[in-house]
């Protein structure tokens, strides 16, 4: 190395190209950044107000003084307070006449099924290395955490965001090398996941063949062994 | 809106994630500070690629310039030198890769990475981009704000730095 000339030396600073992140970290940080950024980016969007009359009132009141604006603001707030109250009182007075919440406030509402999305991603990324490293367990564990907490505080969730849940989770079950059946996190949210399928598919008309597995499936959930109702109950919504 | 702006920012993500990782990597000497610093660098890009006030002509640029800050920031904030974690060494690179260990394990390559590591900051950037990452001098004279031929003076003066330290080890 000491008698080094410059095309040998430019030669060994190319080699250098061979660094690289760890793949599965890469794709992990893509997804974590473009989903929650995404996330961010629906709530945003949620916060914007719907009307924009409430601003001009705000300029007309905050007009210069002396303009004589400031006078025809308050008649003009004065107006719009009555109409828009006359007009919200007679709506309220009608039965059943509730305003209907829009398909942005939904999803604004519905951090589960970001959560859902979140760990979905996760355990593709799993998937696709064929093996789940310490990170990713960290991460998927952190995730099932987070998404088992928001599951409790809003119990009712839409069956497509419970089923996509467990498709994650038996997804994940098949993923070699992983043990997360008994990760603590990862258990309460098959128990959590369970507990819903249960109580959605106890509402449903089902076969005999159906109400027999779903029989099955409640009889392993009462053992514990959720993991087995959770297959059970995949099959029954087969 | 969003999913265009989502998949525009993952085309860039794609082809810069291993340059940026590359470029912080060899300055900080560490796989798990180039993890950190490297993640840091794309969601200030995301945050700035949404924003819609801001028009970003030229990504690798745009990305390249917030990796150089964020360096400076971590060795602010850790109050570390370069020599101390040049130090550190190959040791701590990612032991899962193979390609990287190939590099890594061999002597003379350990020896020029330390020695990248000692340079100048912009002797460092120069070298990294013109040689690693094959831009051309006129793309790092303007990410640098320099005159072509100053950076052609300068990827000179840090190639004989570099071979003296190589001298020297």
């Amino acid at each position: 190395m000491t008698r080094i000339t410059q095309k040998q030396l430019i030669e060994q600073i190319k080699t250098l190209k061979e660094i690289k992140p760890r793949k599965e970290w890469a794709v992990l940080l893509k997804s974590q950044i473009l989903s929650e950024k995404k996330a961010e980016a629906v709530i945003l969007a949620s916060e914007v107000k719907p009307v924009s009359f409430m601003d001009t009132i705000s300029s007309l009141f905050f007009a210069p003084r002396g303009t004589g604006q400031r006078k025809l603001a308050y008649a003009f707030a004065a107006i719009l307070l009555l109409v828009f109250g006359v007009f919200g009182f007679s709506r309220f007075m009608q039965p059943g006449a509730l305003p209907e919440q829009t398909p942005a406030a939904l999803t604004v509402q519905s951090p589960v099924k970001q959560d859902a999305v979140a760990l979905n991603n996760l355990v593709q990324v799993a998937k696709n290395q064929k093996t789940t490293s310490t990170s990713a367990i960290k991460d998927i564990s952190a995730k099932a955490k987070d998404l088992t907490q928001n599951l409790k505080n809003n119990p009712a969730q839409d069956p497509q965001t419970m089923k996509d849940i467990a498709n994650s989770l038996k997804t994940l079950a098949d993923v070699p090398g992983t043990d997360l059946s008994a990760n603590q996190d990862v258990k309460d949210l098959y128990q959590a996941v369970v507990q819903s399928q249960i109580a959605d598919l106890s509402k449903m008309t089902l076969t005999d063949e159906q109400n027999k597995a779903l029989d099955e499936a409640k009889d392993l959930y009462f053992q514990g062994k959720y993991t087995d109702a959770l297959e059970k109950i995949l099959l029954i919504n087969k | 809106m969003t999913d265009s702006l989502n998949e525009q920012f993952g085309r860039i993500y794609d082809q810069y994630i291993d340059k940026i990782y590359r470029f912080v990597y060899l300055k900080v000497n560490s796989q798990e500070v180039a993890e950190d610093v490297t993640s840091k660098v794309f969601t200030k890009g995301w945050e700035a690629f949404q924003n819609p006030g801001s028009e970003i002509k030229n990504p690798g640029a745009f990305l390249y310039q917030i990796a150089r800050n964020a360096v400076v920031d971590y060795y602010r904030e850790k109050g570390r030198t370069k020599v101390v974690l040049a130090d550190n060494g190959p040791e701590m690179v990612d032991p899962g890769t193979n390609a990287q260990d190939k590099a890594i394990l061999s002597a003379d390559i350990g020896i020029v990475k330390k020695a990248i590591a000692k340079l100048k900051k912009e002797h460092q950037d120069i070298i990294i981009w013109h040689y690693l990452e094959d831009m051309p001098i006129a793309n790092i004279a303007e990410l640098l704000g320099k005159p072509a031929g100053t950076v052609r003076v300068m990827l000179h003066r840090g190639l004989n730095d570099l071979k003296d330290m190589i001298k020297e080890a």
